[in-house]
Formats: structure tokens, C-alpha cells, sequence
């Protein structure tokens, strides 16, 4: 008996310990070592083994021509936001760190983050160098927030035995993707599969002349807005069942319906070329630019991360240095050279098409593409532009026009 | 005698525990109910502004907190009952004297040990619009569903999926209820003659009051605080269309994709009060005789 109250105080003495050490170890910002190197603290998100891979060789080739500079890099487990906010309010974020278009509207409005328009000159950045919708994307009230550091567009991905098969070219327009997708449904498989999701849906609207966000509010009502839900979700996937979203076929997403051959044609971005190499190796596939609508002009979204700079840091310079390197010509190189995104600096935007040259349509599509991003209001806009082709496609809603009214209205709210 | 060196070796003890519930339990609730009445952004707490009791005016005119209350009422009216009915079975089962009994005990106690995780990600593959629940069905010549990705079924499908993983968990409340029933009452009962029934009707069920009453409280708390199925299950977004959208679900995406604490920790309080009514009905209802 004895023995054991001595085995349980053991251990809670222990964790009480280790918990006490858990409290402190957050706490600690960049540190300054005793022989002059300082550590630079890069925040981000725990992604595949291949993109680790780049950045383990980035911050390499950073700390082998600053030798004063320790660069760690701590990976987020788990929820990235929901970790990342309470290391703002308690100020130990990392000096520089991952944020993402979609929600640095919030960021740079709230005035998180540190404005780095002052340091680009020192470091040599200059803003033109990079693709001006993913810079684009990171500029609020006529100041800038951060550099990207790659991006990714959508294309259409094609299965070519399929259309071999069934005699179909891949398609350029609208018309030409309801045959092709017509043609080539037949045992089990569908010719085309999207998701129900507002940034798939957009760039088929915006070819149609609408749009979901004007700068400031959301704008779902338009009735040009209508057109692309209608042909997608309602024709081609209700009425003529010659399209599916990956749900009915029993996928997660489109992109394990088109690996598993379920598919013939889904719109993806670059993402799913290693999820290919991985999971079908064998898939004779092609990538194209997506159909435009018959006199519409062509539109895509581009999708993209930047480096913010911390408020906090207590190394601004060594950490905006890092930042450049990271994104700029030499530290994009291991971007180009591991082809999972797409180089922000338009001078690699070449390299990465020679070196890449079937994956030319995300290249191409970026100088036409809006940024993944509605200002402030962007979590509530997509959930409701999400949910009204989801609307339209399980038939809760009639038509597009009434389910584009129910999300105006849940906007307006 | 008590010297005063015991009182403060006892306080000693029993600091920790309350140091620790102080700091990361006590200290946060207070806290989150004074953010309750700001316009609160972990973002930016230092532009915290005071708006009274406008978060709660604005949760009961936001149809999706409405929607999601709608949600998680029915979710608990409908997971509640089921589960407390076959817990109690469950359990006269295992306590009976029937061969291989502690084999019984623990499969049935088996997926409540199991991560909530682990065990939705296992029913999304069974509820697939290929998997095999539908094929199941198709043989049997029923009409087959996109469960989980259905306006109609998703919720439904999420419940059975909480029954199942915790009915477990109240057999073995239940188990321990049985087995402090003393055995001479049945003995009496048979002596006066009382069929099975009557003996399950007027001794198992009034003794099993106090075990019932702390089941169906520990029952309503969690399956008002549901969580973690309808996120792993839904993928983040509480679809098809809202249907599997729960009060804490709500909760977690108001404050961690929508930044907006405040917002967050009003619809925490609101939820607690429910719960607390709910817990202090069923106590009047129940009348603890025995405390």
C-alpha cells in the first residue's frame, strides 16, 4: 500500500513537472543564442513528406549563406488557425509564418500582422516580380502583408484512354463538356465529376459574366450568376446524369473518383499530380485549360499561401531576409524543381514549364485567375455559396436562381 | 485532535487539484463569460469592445444557431431514449446467467473505448453510397441512401452511429446498479409468487431509480455537447445543407474559421443554461429519495 502512494505521487510529482515545462516552452519567442546566432521561428502547417522536403532544403541553403541565423521550422498539428490564434494573443507567434489568401483579409484588417513594405527595399523584393493576382491577394489598404510562396490554379484533368475510346477531344467549351461527358458515361463510369464547392464552381460563373464578391460585399443574387450552377449541377448532374459529385460515386473528393477511374474528366488543381503518382500509377492522363462558355471570357481562382511577418518578432530584419530568400528567385528554385505548386515569380513560371511542360494550364491560368479570397467576409461566403450548389444538386432547392437568393440572404444577414 | 500542522498537510494535498481547476477550468469559464458580452477576436483581444448583451439578442434571430439547437434537441430526444432502453437490456442480459457472459461484457463495452474518430471514419465507410450497408440493402431490395451525404439521413445515420458507441458505456452503470440490488429481494418476490416481469416491474426498476436518474443526466449532457462524429463526419461543415449542424459545432467554427470568440462563448453560456434546466427538471422529476 505504501509502496504504491509512493508510485503515485512519483508520477504526479512527474507530470506535474512536465506540465509546468509544457507552460513555459510555449512561451519563449526567437532566442538569442550565447555565441551570437539568433533563432528564426517559421510557423506552418504539417503538410506531405515531398513539400517538407522543399522547405528543409530552403531553410538548408538560407542557413548555409547566414551563418548567424538558426532557422526552425514548427509544423502545426491538427488545426492550423485554431492554434495560430491563441499564439497571437498571448504574442509568441513564430517570427515569420504560413497564412493562407483565403483568410488574410482578417489578418491585415484586424492588424495582426506587420506590414512589409518597408523592408522589401533593403532585400531586394520587388513586387512586380511577382504573379499579380497571388501579390494581390496580400495587399489591404494600399499596404502589403506578404509574399507568396507558391500557388496552385484548376484545370481540367482527363482520363486519355477513356476519351481515346470513346473518340472525344478534350473539351474547350461547354457544349463540347456535356458531349464529351455524355459520351464517355457508360458502365459505372461518369464522365465528369466536380464537387458541390464554391471555389470549383467559380471560375464556370465567372466565364458566364458573374461573380460572388465585388470588393466589399457578396454579391450571389446576380442573375448572370445563375447559368453556371444551372448547367453543372442541375443539368448535367440532375437531369442527365452524364456528371456526379464524387459523394454519390462514394469518394471523398473528385480527385480519388478520377484515381480510381470513376471519372473521366474532373477539375483539380495540381494537387492531385502526386496523388495520382501515389495512388494510380498507372493512369495515362492529360491536363487541359478549363472549357470557357461560348463568348465568355476564360476565368479561374488561384489559391495561394504567403509568409506573414510576425508583430511580435523580435528580429524583424533577419526574419523579413528569411522571408525574401524564402520566396524569392533562389528559394522558389526548390519550388520549380519539386513541380507540387507552381513558382510565384513569373521568371520561374518558365522554368517550371519547360521543365513541366504538360502542366502548362496552371501556368497559363494564373494571369487570368482571381485569388481564393472575399475580404472579410469569406468563411460565411463560401459556406453559403458551398451550400447553394449543394442545394440545387439534392434537389432542396428548385433551381439555381432560388438557391443563389438563400445564400444573398444568409450574406445579407 | 486535529493540530493545525494535519489541516495544512491537508490543504497541501489538496492544492494541486485545486490550483489546476482554478487556473485551466474555473479562471477560463469566468473569463469566457465576461468575453460573452464583447466583440472578442483571439486575433486581437486588445480591440475587445463592450456590446452588452447584444450577442445573445443576435443568437436567437441567427437562423443557423436556431437550426442547430433544432438539430441537437432532436439528436438528444432521439439518441436518449434508444440508448438508455438498450443500455438497460444490454445489461439484464449480461448480468443474467448465460454462458460466456464476460465475452459479452466486452464487446459490448468495446467501441466505447474506441476513439469517436476512429469509429466515425469506420461508419462512413459502412454508410458509403457503396458501402456496405447499401449493398446490404440493394440485396434485401430496400431503397438505398447517400447516408451521410443526405439532407434527410445524415443525422439520423449519425445517431445510430452515438448510440452505438456509447451504449457501452451506460451498460456498465447499469451493470453496477443490478449487482447492488440485494439478492433478498428477488428471494421475497419469489416467495410471494412474482412472475419474471412482475420481479423486473417491481424490483429491478425502483431500485435501478438512482442509476437511471444519473444515466439519463450523463445521457442529455453528452449528447447536447455532441461534437466530434458530426466533425469527422460532415468534414468541417456540419452539411449536407446544415443538417448535422450541432450547437457545439457551431460553436467551435464561430470561433476558430469565424474569429469571432465572443460570438462563441454567448452560445457556450446559452447552451449551459439549457443543460442546467434540464438537469434540474429531471432532478424534481426524479425526487432523489436516495441522495
Amino acid at each position: 500500500m505504501k509502496k504504491r502512494i509512493k508510485v503515485l505521487s512519483g508520477i504526479l510529482a512527474a507530470s506535474l513537472v512536465m506540465a509546468g515545462l509544457a507552460g513555459c516552452s510555449g512561451g519563449q519567442g526567437s532566442t538569442q543564442a550565447g555565441n551570437g546566432k539568433i533563432t528564426l521561428r517559421v510557423g506552418g502547417w504539417s503538410s506531405s513528406p515531398e513539400e517538407q522536403a522543399i522547405l528543409d532544403a530552403q531553410i538548408a541553403a538560407f542557413e548555409k549563406e547566414n551563418p548567424k541565423i538558426d532557422v526552425k521550422f514548427e509544423p502545426v498539428v491538427g488545426d492550423y488557425l485554431q492554434k495560430l490564434q491563441p499564439m497571437i494573443a498571448s504574442r509568441t507567434e513564430p517570427d515569420i509564418f504560413y497564412l493562407d489568401a483565403s483568410v488574410a483579409p482578417e489578418f491585415m484588417d484586424k492588424g495582426v500582422i506587420e506590414p512589409i513594405d518597408d523592408y522589401l527595399k533593403k532585400n531586394n523584393v520587388n513586387l512586380s516580380d511577382y504573379e499579380e493576382s497571388a501579390i494581390k491577394a496580400f495587399q489591404w489598404k494600399g499596404k502589403t502583408y506578404g509574399l507568396p510562396k507558391d500557388y496552385n490554379t484548376l484545370a481540367l484533368f482527363y482520363n486519355k484512354e477513356m476519351l481515346d475510346q470513346a473518340g472525344v477531344k478534350p473539351p474547350t467549351n461547354w457544349s463540347e463538356l456535356k458531349d464529351a461527358a455524355k459520351k464517355l458515361t457508360k458502365d459505372g463510369v461518369v464522365g465528369f465529376s466536380m464537387s458541390a464547392e464554391l471555389p470549383r464552381y467559380q471560375p464556370f460563373l465567372m466565364q458566364a459574366g458573374g461573380s460572388v464578391y465585388d470588393g466589399e460585399k457578396a454579391t450571389f443574387a446576380k442573375p448572370e450568376n445563375a447559368t453556371a450552377i444551372d448547367f453543372i449541377y442541375g443539368d448535367m448532374m440532375k437531369k442527365e446524369n452524364i456528371a456526379a459529385y464524387p459523394k454519390t460515386l462514394g469518394k471523398d473528393w473528385s480527385g480519388d473518383a478520377f484515381a480510381d477511374g470513376k471519372a473521366a474528366m474532373v477539375v483539380e488543381g495540381a494537387w492531385l499530380i502526386p496523388h495520382l503518382a501515389k495512388k494510380s500509377p498507372n493512369l495515362k492522363y492529360g491536363i487541359a485549360e478549363l472549357p470557357v462558355k461560348e463568348g465568355g471570357k476564360p476565368a479561374n481562382m488561384v489559391f495561394t499561401v504567403a509568409y506573414a511577418l510576425s508583430k511580435n518578432s523580435k528580429h524583424k530584419e533577419e526574419a523579413m531576409k528569411l522571408m525574401a530568400f524564402l520566396t524569392g528567385k533562389e528559394g522558389q528554385k526548390f519550388v520549380v524543381e519539386k513541380g507540387l505548386a507552381m513558382p510565384t515569380i513569373k521568371e520561374l513560371g518558365k522554368d517550371f514549364t519547360s521543365k513541366y511542360p504538360e502542366r502548362t494550364p496552371f501556368v497559363k491560368a494564373v494571369s487570368y485567375a482571381t485569388p481564393f479570397q472575399y475580404g472579410t467576409i469569406g468563411v460565411k461566403l463560401v459556406d453559403a455559396g458551398n451550400k447553394a450548389a449543394e442545394a440545387v444538386l439534392l434537389g432542396s432547392k428548385p433551381d439555381a436562381k432560388s438557391a443563389l437568393e438563400e445564400a444573398q440572404g444568409k450574406m445579407t444577414k | 485532535m486535529r493540530s493545525r500542522g494535519d489541516m495544512i498537510t491537508g490543504y497541501l494535498f489538496v492544492m494541486p487539484v485545486v490550483v489546476s481547476l482554478a487556473v485551466f477550468l474555473i479562471g477560463p469559464i469566468f473569463y469566457a463569460f465576461y468575453i460573452s458580452f464583447h466583440e472578442f477576436s483571439f486575433l486581437a483581444p486588445d480591440q475587445a469592445k463592450w456590446i452588452g448583451l447584444d450577442n445573445y439578442v443576435k443568437l436567437f434571430q441567427d437562423p443557423r444557431f436556431l437550426k442547430a439547437l433544432k438539430n441537437t434537441s432532436f439528436y438528444s430526444l432521439g439518441v436518449v431514449p434508444v440508448q438508455i432502453c438498450i443500455a438497460l437490456m444490454l445489461a439484464l442480459i449480461v448480468d443474467s446467467k448465460i454462458k460466456g457472459k464476460t465475452f459479452f461484457r466486452v464487446v459490448y463495452f468495446l467501441p466505447t473505448v474506441t476513439s469517436t474518430v476512429a469509429v466515425s471514419v469506420m461508419f462512413m465507410y459502412l454508410f458509403k453510397s457503396d458501402g456496405i450497408v447499401n449493398l446490404f440493402l440493394s440485396h434485401l431490395g430496400l431503397p438505398t441512401h447517400d447516408w451521410f451525404g443526405s439532407i434527410k439521413f445524415a443525422l439520423p445515420a449519425t445517431m445510430m452511429m452515438a448510440i452505438w458507441t456509447t451504449v457501452g458505456q451506460f451498460m456498465v452503470i447499469y451493470l453496477a446498479g443490478l449487482q447492488d440490488i440485494p439478492t433478498d429481494l428477488y428471494e421475497a418476490a419469489e416467495v410471494d409468487g412474482a412472475s419474471p416481469w412482475q420481479k423486473f416491474r417491481f424490483v429491478t426498476w425502483p431500485m435501478l431509480r438512482p442509476t437511471t436518474f444519473f444515466v439519463l443526466i450523463m445521457s442529455i449532457i453528452g449528447t447536447f455537447q455532441v461534437f466530434d462524429q458530426v466533425y469527422v463526419i460532415s468534414k468541417g461543415e456540419g452539411g449536407p445543407q446544415d443538417a448535422t449542424l450541432t450547437v457545439v459545432f457551431y460553436l467551435y467554427r464561430t470561433a476558430f474559421k469565424d474569429f469571432d470568440m465572443g460570438y462563441a462563448s454567448a452560445m457556450a453560456f446559452v447552451l449551459f443554461l439549457i443543460i442546467l434546466v434540464l438537469t434540474f427538471i429531471q432532478k424534481k422529476f426524479f425526487k432523489e429519495e436516495t441522495a
